[in-house]
């Protein structure tokens, strides 16, 4: 019904890859499910070589709060990469969805195109690099809309800002239901007994997911408690730093038999879903995060999940209701300990998990938002009759 | 013609005596019917019983006929004829006499049928069939008497008639047991066109008619629902009897879908939160005294305004959260009113001067908006059977508009529901019913099932 009221619109979503990552996940989805709501949804990225993503991995560390040391060299990488893409770039769309910051500086064709412009900020932009930010604000409020993941990201602009969340589709092989089999068979590949409970973390290796501090909480926690610790995580196109942050993690893990560390290849969903089922706690000891899909993919498996308080976690785990939020390693420990030692709170809480997944973060409810966003550019008011 | 007369002219002393004797008994027989006739008349017109018409008219020429044949059969008995002449002359009046009565019978039971079936409304096909099933019994109880009395053997006939009955009955066993369960219904009137039931099965709408093998239900959704009559009976039914009243307006089932829209303003102790707070909008209000409520409705019945959340786990106020959190967001019909009360507690916390806590970084008020879509669902409702049936199947994003949003956020102060109640369709006391229900302290489908209960009751 309300694709119906964006009659002959056509969405160019621009993102900087068609593989890897978060962003490129939800486009996956979300460009066939929008085109069968009769919404003509289209995908592009930008051209970059391997100096322009390399810029853009520092600025999004950076805008993650990290401390980078970005150059003038770099900010003039970012631009001449842009004004490359600005002249190749062909804008089809009547709305332009750009995500994240790589794409940002193609605003500088609007005020030709007489389109309407939404920027989609899919990171942690909560305590930026003011450098990297004050770079990237002049084109952010050039943009008619922006969106974001979490409250904590937004900041006082002089344009609108939505909050929208990401989401998980349950019927993909990431989250569908998987037969005990085939649980089993991928367990047995990775060489992991289910003699004892396991604590899992899916995430990219990536400084910002603190894997080193989830095997330190881990450690704390195997003193007292029996388990496994299961690290598994792939990398992403335009993700230059994974392979160093794998070999730390693989150093710090050393030859501890109960720590599993796996360097899982691009599209093996359904052996991520399988690592999901068979744990007995989900991690996601995030420094910084955007939003954190792998929670949502967690909690929809009903799994109890512990997690840090950060990014758009905190509006899937609500404390001690859908999960156990923790600020550090002794309180990530602190908070393993109770779950493998309470087995009935923490199904309680894996169930409790679940319901709000499927009434706030499945795919579906994220279509809604996608199409309110467009419908909202042509409504400016709060009460919007249709 | 000669011929016959001479004969009669030469036995008339033989004649004489059978002739007298049926020509008395005539006689007699006639005055005995007249008398049976006046009394049954005067008895049954006492005892107002709407078939005495139909018996004395189904009887009145056969009787006549009984008469003659019992005259003739007398005089036949006293007259010199050859035994095989009497066997069968009076073979001949029993047939006439069988003959009759069945037709009698017929007339007689026809009559009654239609008598009845009007009076328990069964419908006219079930009369007919009924009607069709009596002659037949008729028929065959007919001929096998009238070959008892030409002395023909019975068991044979009887044997073929059960064979044919049997086979009938197998072949038409629905159509029977469909015509039984419509008999059933028209005699004990548990349903009649115009009802509104509901069956165990989901099926529910008004019945249109209550023919002899199906009955027809109207759905809320304006499809027609056939129901054979023996599955009809087999079910639990809620008959909620005849249509009700019509609202002079029908309601209107929106449904709304909501965004969040960031202010990008954020508070870290409680004077930056009142100052924002004083100033927010009507938006910013719903969105923290409700979208929990939204998020979480499937959890717990408990609301919980973002304030009251926020200084309890980020400031550590406990004292204070419980103060907002005892805010009853459903003594308040505006927005702004309930806005007014949530500053006066900051504001009376702040002249205590007691020191500001400062939230953790990350961990700050973060003020949004709630920006509503409303659009329009297909459901339209006249009555109350039909809300009730809309109630049960719309989403839980309709009910919370009508009940939450159109109260506070479009500022009508009182629910969709109870508005059109009052002043569509009259029904006061149920629309104040639903305004004294606190949504807040139901889960949406929770509350749901209360409201259809209220309604539920209403109907009865």
């Amino acid at each position: 019904m309300l694709g119906s009221k964006l009659p002959g619109k056509v969405i160019q979503n621009i993102n900087s890859t068609f593989v890897g990552g978060g962003v490129a996940e939800i486009l996956n989805r979300m460009v066939p499910l929008l085109g069968q709501l009769g919404v003509d949804a289209r995908w592009d990225v930008i051209k970059g070589d391997t100096d322009f993503f390399q810029v853009t991995k520092k600025f999004h560390n950076a805008l993650h709060g990290r401390q980078e040391t970005i150059t003038k060299a770099d900010f003039e990488i970012f631009k001449e990469t842009t004004e490359k893409n600005l002249k190749e770039m062909e804008l089809k769309g009547d709305i332009i969805y750009v995500h994240d910051p790589q794409p940002a500086g193609l605003i500088a064709r609007k005020s030709k195109s007489g389109k309407k412009w939404i920027w989609r900020c899919h990171i942690d932009v909560s305590h930026p690099n003011e450098e990297v930010w004050r770079f990237l604000e002049p084109f952010v409020v050039q943009y008619d809309s922006a969106v974001f993941s979490a409250p904590a990201f937004s900041r006082e602009l002089p344009i609108r800002q939505f909050l929208i969340s990401p989401s998980i589709d349950p019927l993909s092989d990431k989250n569908k239901e998987l037969p005990q089999e085939t649980i089993d068979s991928v367990m047995e590949k990775y060489g992991i007994p289910k003699d004892k409970p396991i604590i899992t973390q899916v995430s990219r290796f990536d400084y910002l997911k603190d894997p080193v501090g989830v095997i330190e909480a881990f450690e704390m926690v195997r003193k007292s408690i029996n388990c496994r610790l299961v690290l598994a995580g792939g990398t992403a196109s335009d993700d230059p730093e994974s392979e160093k942050v794998l070999t730390e993690v693989n150093e710090r893990a050393g030859d501890n038999p109960d720590i599993h560390v796996l360097l899982v290849p691009p599209n093996s969903d359904i052996e991520i879903n399988a690592l999901q089922r068979a744990s007995t706690i989900i991690l996601q000891k995030s420094l910084r995060e955007g939003f954190g899909l792998t929670v949502s993919e967690a909690l929809w498996k009903a799994k109890p999940v512990v997690a840090s308080a950060v990014g758009g976690i905190p509006l899937q785990v609500k404390n001690k209701l859908t999960g156990l939020l923790s600020h550090g390693i002794a309180g990530t420990a602190f908070a393993l300990r109770q779950l493998l030692t309470n087995p009935d709170y923490a199904k309680w809480l894996g169930q409790n998990g679940k319901e709000h997944i499927r009434y706030n973060f499945l795919i579906t409810r994220h279509l809604r938002d996608y199409l309110l966003l467009f419908i909202s550019l042509e409504h400016p008011g709060d009460i919007i009759h249709l | 013609m000669g011929t016959a007369i001479n004969w009669i002219l030469a036995n008339w002393s033989a004649l004489l005596v059978p002739v007298a004797v049926f020509l008395f008994v005539l006689l007699i027989v006639l005055l005995l019917r007249r008398r049976i006739y006046e009394a049954l008349d005067r008895w049954l017109s006492r005892s107002g019983w709407k078939g005495n018409r139909i018996l004395l008219r189904a009887f009145r020429v056969p009787s006549l006929l009984w008469c003659f044949i019992a005259a003739l059969y007398v005089g036949l008995t006293v007259s010199a004829l050859p035994l095989v002449w009497k066997a069968l002359i009076g073979n001949g009046l029993g047939t006439i006499f069988v003959l009759s009565l069945s037709i009698a019978i017929f007339r007689f039971g026809s009559g009654l049928i239609l008598i009845y079936g009007e009076k328990y409304q069964i419908p006219w096909h079930g009369i007919v069939v009924t009607r069709n099933i009596a002659r037949i019994v008729i028929l065959i109880v007919t001929v096998l008497a009238l070959l008892d009395i030409w002395g023909i053997r019975t068991s044979t006939a009887v044997l073929l008639i059960g064979v044919v009955i049997l086979a009938a009955a197998l072949a038409f066993r629905d159509a029977l047991s469909n015509l039984l369960a419509g008999s059933q219904l028209g005699t004990t009137k548990k349903i009649r066109a115009g009802d509104y039931i509901k069956l165990d099965t989901g099926e529910e709408g008004s019945v249109v008619e209550v023919k002899w093998d199906t009955t027809l239900i109207k759905a809320p959704n304006e499809s027609l629902i056939i129901i054979p009559n023996s599955r009809l009976l087999r079910q639990t039914i809620i008959n909620y009897g005849h249509l009700l009243k019509k609202a002079k307006e029908p309601f209107r089932f929106n449904s709304r879908a909501h965004m969040t829209e960031l202010t990008g303003l954020r508070a870290r102790n409680l004077r930056e939160l009142r100052n924002i707070l004083k100033t927010a909008s009507d938006a910013t209000i719903f969105f923290h005294t409700h979208h929990f409520l939204q998020e979480h409705h499937f959890l717990t019945p408990e609301p919980s305004n973002d304030l009251a959340v926020w200084v309890t786990d980020a400031l550590g106020d406990q004292v204070l959260g419980e103060r907002l959190a005892s805010v009853d967001t459903f003594e308040f019909t505006t927005l702004e009113s309930l806005k007014e009360r949530m500053v006066s507690i900051l504001d009376e916390y702040l002249a205590t001067e007691a020191p500001l806590r400062e939230a953790m970084e990350g961990r700050e008020f973060y003020f949004m908006k709630s920006i509503s879509v409303i659009f329009a669902l297909p459901d339209v409702v006249t009555d109350l059977r039909e809300f009730v049936a809309a109630l049960s199947r719309i989403s839980t994003s309709s009910l919370y508009f009508h009940i939450f949003e159109a109260r506070l956020r479009l500022g009508k102060g009182l629910n969709d529901f109870s508005i059109w109640l009052r002043d569509s369709l009259g029904e006061e006391e149920l629309a104040e019913e639903i305004a004294r229900h606190d949504p807040y302290t139901y889960t949406l489908e929770g509350l749901r099932s209360s409201l259809i209960r209220l309604v539920e009751k209403r109907i009865q």
